[in-house]
């Protein structure tokens, strides 16, 4: 079977990404990103418009003049259309929509009183997944680009296996800890008392363990798992899926409106969200949608939806044995195949990376820290895009500021401290950094002596590039895959909740969302 | 009274399906050509929904368990249709096709050049079943033949 379609839209989405990457390089969009105030993004708009546009102008042509084979060239080739369409959505997105929503948020909050693109979270990520819901459902993904579609979840699974470079020892095992204890209890307890109430309104076995999967474990993934195991009736496995899938898609609009409104922190949200939310494929996507502009509740979420899935093949080995013992005839379980079969190899790759990522070879292990100290002349002058140079150090009017505020300092460190920084106009070492801090934090000097040591602080705090060039590729990756996961998020599948997994589903799920919400608020601190 | 040689029976084993067969059953005379049409709602393609953490092999196990049990599933039905069609020597033919509802029926009707499409009734609110329906305006629209609706049974 050849799998490549002849379509010059490979070609044509090339060809545009080409062009818009060559009109930012000469200036021609200035007005456009001056307009959405896009341009911290204008490098990756060249970079991934040129790298991309390249690929699909070779790869289009290729669809156009050639004749294609059947063979595995013809196969991955075939992706590559898919591929395109979903990057060329995320870059609409990213660059135009996400900006523009941001803009009008903000020029309508005056008249509503508040922002709403911030408050119903209109970012990129959020608007990415509606953007393939709405396509799917609406226009239909073209056939071109199904095969590329599907190659979306190969985007997640990367984006977890990179974000392996992201954490120290410390946090994985903090994190690690937290997570087993919080999946531990809300996973087994969901799955268990999913079986219970199954057993108390006399449920077929095949529909309670469907349902225990998918409700209790990680949604669909979980159901697509169990179904065969538990031999599920079309109907059941239809009412179940549509049920996580209604639930998931709320959760993820729900959950992270939920968790500013309540003021939740990075570590919070990520906790609750991946214990939470139904279906793991939105964790992430209510993770980003919660941090936008950063990855810090990802990387909490994302330990919590590894650990969930790692209970999987657990699950479904005591799900097909609690069925074997019920059903007469049903087949044995082979208990070594199913944990093989259900392993999600992909966390062994996050794990390689964590271990490679220690050694050092990314990064120093300083870099991993958040941002690292650097207080030299090359990191406080630098260049804008412009060329123009921009410099860092205090300036005159700052150190009058901080002179004004200086009495209300009593403590000999940082009166130190403060005298050091007024004395070179930058911050003379970590120790006096923390120092500055402190200044801050007891909000002992006035408003606009805390915003001159803020601003000196920021002047000396980087982000190394390696490290920043993971998180963009890292939350590119994210965004590749949710995008295109939401074109597999069907309104026809969530019309099929219903029956008693919508009952049980709504039952359980809401205790347990509820229930990780007051244990998170309760006994999770900020920091880790 | 109708006395159609060739009728299009839509059914797929729902109670208003089964109130369908039996008034196509009914319809029928010794020479009549039933053509029995079961729809396997294209909802299906999305009920992998945004599964993204299994691997390979198990999305392989599900696709293919789905198909079979869907395939026994209606076999099932066709079988017990069968059995009563058969008693009365009515001359029957069974397709299977993927689609929406409303449009493979319309396609089919047209292919098998029915005199009569016989279907059931929307299911009244509150009971349960996948939620496919056929849209009955456009269906009627697009026939060019008679369109028999079976009221759902009390």
């Amino acid at each position: 079977m050849v799998y490549t379609q002849k379509t010059p839209w490979t070609l044509v989405m090339g060809i545009i990404m080409v062009a818009y990457a060559y009109m930012v390089q000469n200036g021609m969009m200035e007005p456009v990103i001056k307009f959405l105030n896009t341009g911290r993004h204008a490098g990756e708009m060249q970079t991934l418009g040129f790298a991309f546009g390249a690929v699909a102008i070779l790869v289009g042509l290729w669809q156009v003049l050639a004749a294609p084979k059947e063979g595995q060239t013809d196969y991955y080739l075939s992706t590559v259309a898919g591929l395109m369409f979903i990057m060329l959505i995320a870059f609409i997105v990213k660059w135009g929509l996400d900006p523009l929503m941001a803009k009008w948020g903000r020029e309508a909050q005056p008249a509503l009183g508040f922002n709403f693109a911030s408050v119903m979270n209109l970012n990129y990520v959020v608007m990415g997944i509606l953007a393939g819901i709405i396509i799917v459902n609406v226009f239909k993904v073209p056939g071109w680009a199904e095969n590329g579609v599907r190659l979306s979840r190969l985007g997640l699974k990367t984006g977890v296996i990179l974000l392996g470079t992201l954490y120290s020892f410390a946090e994985l095992a903090q994190l690690g800890k937290l997570s087993i204890v919080l999946i531990g209890v809300f996973v087994l307890g969901s799955v268990g008392l999913v079986l219970w109430i199954g057993a108390r309104r006399k449920l077929p076995n095949s529909m309670t363990g469907v349902m225990s999967a998918g409700i209790g474990v990680c949604g669909v993934s979980a159901s697509v798992a169990a179904a065969p195991v538990v031999q599920a009736k079309s109907t059941e496995i239809a009412y179940t899926i549509g049920t996580v899938l209604l639930f998931g898609v709320v959760c993820m609009f729900a959950f992270p409106i939920i968790g500013k409104a309540l003021g939740m922190g990075y570590v919070q949200f990520g906790a609750w969200a991946g214990t939470g939310i139904l279906n793991s494929a939105q964790v992430a996507g209510a993770a980003l949608a919660f941090q936008p502009g950063g990855i810090e509740t990802l990387k909490v979420a994302e330990i919590f939806n590894i650990t969930r899935v790692l209970f999987l093949p657990i699950i479904v080995l005591w799900l097909a044995l609690w069925y074997v013992k019920r059903e007469v005839g049903a087949q044995q379980v082979d208990v070594t195949r199913v944990i093989v079969s259900k392993f999600p190899v992909f966390v062994l790759g996050f794990i390689l990376m964590f271990l490679l990522s220690s050694t050092g070879i990314f990064a120093p292990a300083r870099h991993y820290q958040g941002a690292y100290f650097d207080n030299s002349d090359k990191a406080l002058v630098k260049k804008d895009r412009s060329g123009k140079e921009v410099n860092n150090y205090l300036k005159e009017a700052d150190v009058e500021t901080l002179k004004k505020d200086a009495e209300k300092v009593k403590r000999d460190d940082q009166k130190a401290a403060l005298q050091r920084l007024i004395e070179n106009k930058k911050v003379m070492s970590e120790d006096d950094d923390a120092t500055l801090r402190g200044i801050i934090n007891a909000k002992l000097m006035s408003k606009e002596g805390t915003a001159v040591l803020n601003k000196a602080h920021r002047a000396i705090r980087h982000t190394a590039a390696k490290i920043a060039m993971f998180r963009d590729l890292i939350a590119w990756f994210f965004t590749f895959g949710l995008v295109g996961l939401g074109m597999q998020i069907t309104v026809a599948s969530i019309k099929q909740a219903g029956g008693q997994p919508l009952v049980i589903g709504s039952i359980v799920g809401v205790i347990k969302a509820v229930g990780s919400l007051i244990v998170v608020m309760l006994m999770v601190s900020e920091t880790v | 009274m109708l006395s159609p040689r060739s009728i299009l029976l839509a059914s797929h084993g729902t109670i208003g399906a089964q109130a369908a067969e039996k008034i196509a059953l009914g319809l029928c005379q010794s020479d009549t050509v039933l053509h029995h049409l079961i729809v396997v709602p294209d909802l299906w393609r999305g009920m992998m929904g945004d599964d993204w953490l299994n691997n390979a092999s198990t999305r392989d196990t599900y696709g293919k368990y789905v198909e079979a049990q869907l395939g026994r599933e209606i076999e099932q039905h066709r079988a017990v249709l069968e059995r009563e069609i058969s008693a009365r020597g009515i001359i029957f033919q069974t397709r299977v096709v993927l689609g929406k509802p409303g449009q493979c029926l319309i396609e089919y009707a047209a292919e098998s050049k029915a005199d009569l499409v016989v279907i059931g009734s929307p299911r009244p609110p509150g009971i349960s079943g996948l939620r496919s329906r056929m849209p009955l305006e456009k269906l009627a629209r697009a026939l060019t033949v008679p369109l028999l609706i079976a009221p759902y049974p009390k």
